[in-house]
């Protein structure tokens, strides 16, 4: 019953056929929380998840994101992936899935879209950003046991979460990662320690860093390198 | 100023001039008293100037002449004749005396006596006649006799009486003459103008009281001790009185002197250096112009000395300081002071210092000293080229610097203290080198062969390189380049003098604390025990049974911990080689239990007995060349593979030895193919690699261990803490390269809410 029931909701792409693991587990979880959005929200899952491995894989994202008529680089889905609190990059397990939708009170895809800008504001928050940045280099950690991530993707990482907030540091700091030799891989305390130094320090003018100070070395490399520049 | 000249006695002749000359009838020529006395003593002696001589003065003969009893000439040409100012009984008559008056000669039996008041009269006539002077007034004695009153009181003994008399005389009139400038002419100039007429009144009248005292001054002054001279009497009777008058001398010294002579005087003092001083700096060189300053100050003092006023003294030296040395300071410095440091300018030097003292330009010098160490020291150390030459080049600035400072700068303390903090500055200029070239040179000395040394030689050299170390801020890089050098030494037996050895580690130890020098002495220890061991194994039961003949093997036992870490090196040893090594372990741990033996091939050395066509030879070589000669006593020629094979001697090591053999001086073997070979340098930057490793270390294990006792420490307070318990010179950007490297490793983490602070991870 359930079954038709969520089939009539009229999905626009193609109903896979949920696995009789799946939906056991989807009869027991379900048994007393059964509204009709966790339904649909579960539904919807399934819609993009891959059959055989029961997640939501790169490819999967990738169609939700044409349907949202986001693209798939957009930090919005990263802005997704941190409310799901998703741990594997490019992939959604339903857990994950359902905490995220569950939280924004979205179960169509219209209505997933319409909660992104809402989304965006939340993140911003002081309060939120903070999080939401150490989330994101853990996102992109990839391999088990992995604790740095290479330039060439911390730029792009830069970029994406940091540029609309701070354009001029991004854009210098990039430049600089790239020229530099002393570091092939930035790990979580300087990926941190940049970020207290786009909201502490003034720029820039640079006037109030102290070398002295805990700042990581590659920062006060930074500064050196643009003092340097400037003059 | 122009002295006051003393107007000659002939200006009495000329009258017209002075208005001091007392109106006296023309001054005869003085004769010598012998002749034309005229005595008021002699009532014979008439007024119209006929001169008779006097004969009291030689009393045995009382003999007077009578005049009356004489006849004069009758010639009637004569008797018109008024007589003559000056006879001379001596001119000749035309006529011959008549005879017809007798000429009597009467003795007088009695001795002449001098009249009664004969002082007093006579004083009293000098009296009037000093009075006139002074007072410019006309005298009716005239000079001859005021000069005869003079000699007759000095001839009766009355010369001291005379003079006092003189004295208080003049004094009264100095007094009187001084008085009456008091409330004189407030205007300085005019003031100044009648001080002057009187000073010139008062030479001229003590010249003239001198005249006539002549025979005073000549005979009782003379003879006197501590009695002036009437011409200084009146001089200093005049400064008495002058320096008495408070309001006169003020007038005449403070005011005038002052403002109107000493102002000028200095400001011309002053322009005339100050355009010398130019003028010189610009043609000579510092050593002439300080030797030219120092003459121009001592002719200033002199001048003062000479004829200026005391008070004078000091503003004239210091305006002459000012203009020739204070304006000039930087300059003769930056012209000068290198050439002078350069050329050991002892004396100039001195002479520079002793100057400069006196403007207290010290400062000034002293950071031209410091400029100096640190560029000469700087050209020194970074030279690379000049490694070599390196530390005996510094022992020997440092030991002209010392002389420098001993002799020329009087052990000047701050100058001594800029030496050091110079000479620790450019020591440290350049990272670990010169802590490498001190071993080395150590090194050289303590070898054997050093011929022509010196026990006292060698210990001073000891001790000045060690003055050198203890300007090292990286210590412990010489600390093990020492111990890998002393180790050679050791082993290879090539110490000059165990004493020398043992003294140099006993001055480390006072410099450095026993716990650098700990090793050392565990490596000494060795050595002796090594020599004990070496002894029982000839003895033991093993040796003698066991061992294969032909050989003779020593061993040296070395405990791990004290000797440079050496890498393991494998090498397939000649049999016998490895019998001997197995007899010996053996016997060392039946001796020593729980121990393990490790060979170190790569120390072993060998004498070899080979046989060339030319004749038998001994060959001193090190264990691989040995193992390499070895393997020719089976084969003529053999490839770089075939030996490698045969030895398993690794690759670099193998290449090592081989160029040593065939390509050296002594060529033991003849290379058929050229073979690349790459210098040792490789051993001496791995030495430097291991230090800095090492320090590593050091500071990871003091970040864990300070942050295990804090649990919860800031940046700054970690930082602090690390500088002052790690030994080595580091740089904060490395000690931060270390805190995360510990952060990463999950030693410690940043603080959440603060990421100043660190916290420890358990």
């Amino acid at each position: 019953m359930r079954r038709s029931a969520a089939r009539k909701s009229g999905q626009s792409n193609s109903i896979a056929p949920i696995t009789s693991s799946a939906a056991d587990l989807f009869r027991s979880a379900s048994s007393k929380a059964s509204s009709k959005e966790m339904e649909r929200i579960d539904n919807l899952f399934y819609s993009y998840a891959n059959i055989s491995s029961g997640l939501i894989d790169p490819e999967g994202i990738e169609n939700l994101c044409s349907d949202m008529e986001v693209d798939h680089t957009d930090v919005r889905i990263l802005m997704l992936a941190w409310k799901m609190k998703a741990e594997k990059q490019g992939y959604f397990t339903l857990e994950e899935w359902r905490r995220g939708l569950k939280a924004l009170r979205a179960d169509t895809v219209n209505k997933l879209k319409k909660a992104l800008p809402e989304l965006e504001k939340e993140v911003k928050r002081p309060s939120n950003f903070v999080d939401f940045y150490a989330y994101s280099f853990r996102y992109c950690l990839t391999e088990e046991k992995q604790k740095s991530i290479d330039i060439e993707s911390i730029c792009q990482l830069l970029d994406l979460v940091l540029g609309s907030h701070f354009r001029a540091q991004v854009d210098y700091f990039i430049e600089y990662l790239k020229i530099q030799n002393d570091y092939k891989v930035i790990n979580m305390d300087q990926w941190m320690g940049f970020y207290h130094f786009c909201t502490e320090i003034s720029f820039s003018d640079l006037s109030n860093y102290d070398p002295e100070l805990a700042w990581p070395l590659i920062l006060d490399n930074f500064v050196e390198w643009m003092q340097e520049k400037r003059t | 100023m122009s002295l006051p000249t003393k107007r000659s006695a002939t200006a009495t002749t000329s009258s017209s001039s002075a208005s001091a000359t007392a109106n006296f009838p023309p001054m005869k020529k003085a004769k010598s008293q012998a002749v034309s006395a005229c005595s008021p003593l002699d009532p014979s002696c008439n007024k119209n100037g006929i001169h008779h001589f006097s004969s009291a003065a030689t009393a045995d003969n009382d003999v007077v002449f009578d005049p009356s009893s004489m006849t004069l000439d009758d010639d009637p040409k004569l008797q018109d004749r008024s007589p003559p100012a000056a006879a001379n009984l001596s001119r000749k008559k035309a006529t011959p005396p008549q005879p017809a008056k007798k000429l009597v000669i009467k003795l007088v039996k009695a001795k002449p006596t001098l009249p009664a008041n004969f002082e007093e009269d006579t004083w009293a006539k000098l009296q009037s006649a000093i009075k006139a002077i002074f007072l410019k007034q006309p005298d009716s004695c005239d000079l001859e006799k005021l000069y005869q009153a003079v000699n007759d009181l000095c001839l009766h003994k009355m010369g001291s009486n005379l003079y006092q008399r003189i004295e208080k005389e003049c004094e009264s009139h100095i007094y009187a003459v001084l008085q009456s400038l008091v409330g004189q002419s407030p205007d300085l100039v005019v003031f100044l103008s009648l001080v002057e007429r009187c000073w010139q009144d008062l030479c001229d009248q003590m010249l003239m009281i001198r005249g006539i005292a002549l025979y005073l001054d000549r005979t009782y002054v003379k003879q006197t001790p501590n009695v002036r001279s009437l011409w200084d009497m009146g001089l200093q009777l005049f400064r008495k009185h002058l320096a008495l008058s408070p309001e006169v001398e003020h007038k005449t010294v403070t005011g005038i002197y002052a403002e109107s002579f000493e102002r000028p005087f200095l400001d011309c003092t002053s322009e005339f250096y100050a355009a010398e001083g130019m003028k010189y700096m610009q043609h000579s060189d510092v050593p002439d112009y300080l030797k030219h300053v120092e003459i121009r100050l001592h002719e200033e003092h002199e001048r003062c000395l000479l004829y200026l006023d005391a008070s004078t003294r000091k503003p004239l030296i210091a305006t002459a300081e000012r203009q020739l040395l204070e304006r000039h300071i930087s300059a003769i410095l930056d012209k000068g002071f290198m050439m002078l440091m350069d050329g050991h300018r002892i004396a100039d030097l001195k002479r520079m210092y002793s100057l400069f003292l006196r403007v207290n330009a010290l400062e000034s010098l002293r950071q031209a000293l410091s400029s100096y160490i640190r560029r000469t020291g700087q050209g020194i150390v970074m030279d690379d080229e000049k490694d070599k030459d390196m530390v005996s080049s510094l022992l020997e600035f440092k030991a002209s610097l010392d002389t420098i400072w001993e002799e020329s700068f009087s052990k000047n303390e701050a100058f001594c203290n800029t030496i050091k903090d110079a000479f620790e500055h450019l020591i440290n200029l350049r990272q670990n080198r010169p802590a490498e070239l001190i071993a080395k040179f150590l090194d050289e000395k303590l070898r054997a062969g050093n011929k022509g040394t010196s026990e006292e030689e060698l210990e001073g050299t000891l001790d000045k390189v060690l003055v050198l170390f203890r300007f090292i801020q990286g210590k412990d890089v010489f600390e093990a380049f020492y111990k890998k050098d002393l180790a050679k030494r050791l082993l290879l037996g090539k110490s000059a003098s165990i004493d020398a050895e043992k003294s140099m580690i006993s001055k480390l130890k006072t410099e450095c604390g026993s716990q650098f020098t700990n090793k050392l002495e565990g490596m000494f220890k060795d050595i002796e025990l090594s020599k004990e061991i070496n002894e029982s194994f000839k003895q033991s039961s093993q040796a003698r049974t066991k061992l294969p003949s032909g050989i003779e093997m020593s061993v040296h036992v070395l405990t791990t911990g004290y000797w440079p870490t050496y890498p393991p090196m494998d090498v397939r040893l000649p049999h016998e080689l490895n019998v001997y090594q197995d007899i010996f372990k053996e016997f060392y741990l039946s001796k020593y239990s729980g121990r393990r033996l490790m060979w170190q091939n790569s120390l072993g050395h060998c004498v070899l007995k080979a046989e060339f066509p030319k004749g038998k030879k001994e060959l001193a070589v090190s264990l691989f060349q040995t193992v390499v000669l070895m393997l020719f006593n089976d084969a003529q020629k053999l490839s770089f593979q075939d030996i490698k094979d045969a030895t398993g001697i690794e690759d670099k090591e193998l290449r090592r030895t081989l160029q040593s053999l065939a390509c050296g001086k002594v060529r033991v073997l003849r290379k058929v193919n050229a073979i690349q070979m790459k210098e040792t340098v490789e051993e001496n930057t791995s030495t430097t690699e291991r230090v800095f490793q090492d320090r590593q270390y050091q500071v990871d294990a003091a970040i864990v261990r300070i942050m295990k006792t804090r649990k919860v420490l800031s940046h700054t307070l970690l930082i602090t803490e690390l500088f002052q318990q790690l030994k080595f010179p580091i740089k904060p950007a490395d000690l931060k390269k270390r805190i995360e490297s510990l952060i990463d490793r999950e030693y410690l983490e940043r603080d959440k809410n603060n990421p100043q602070i660190y916290n420890y991870l358990a």
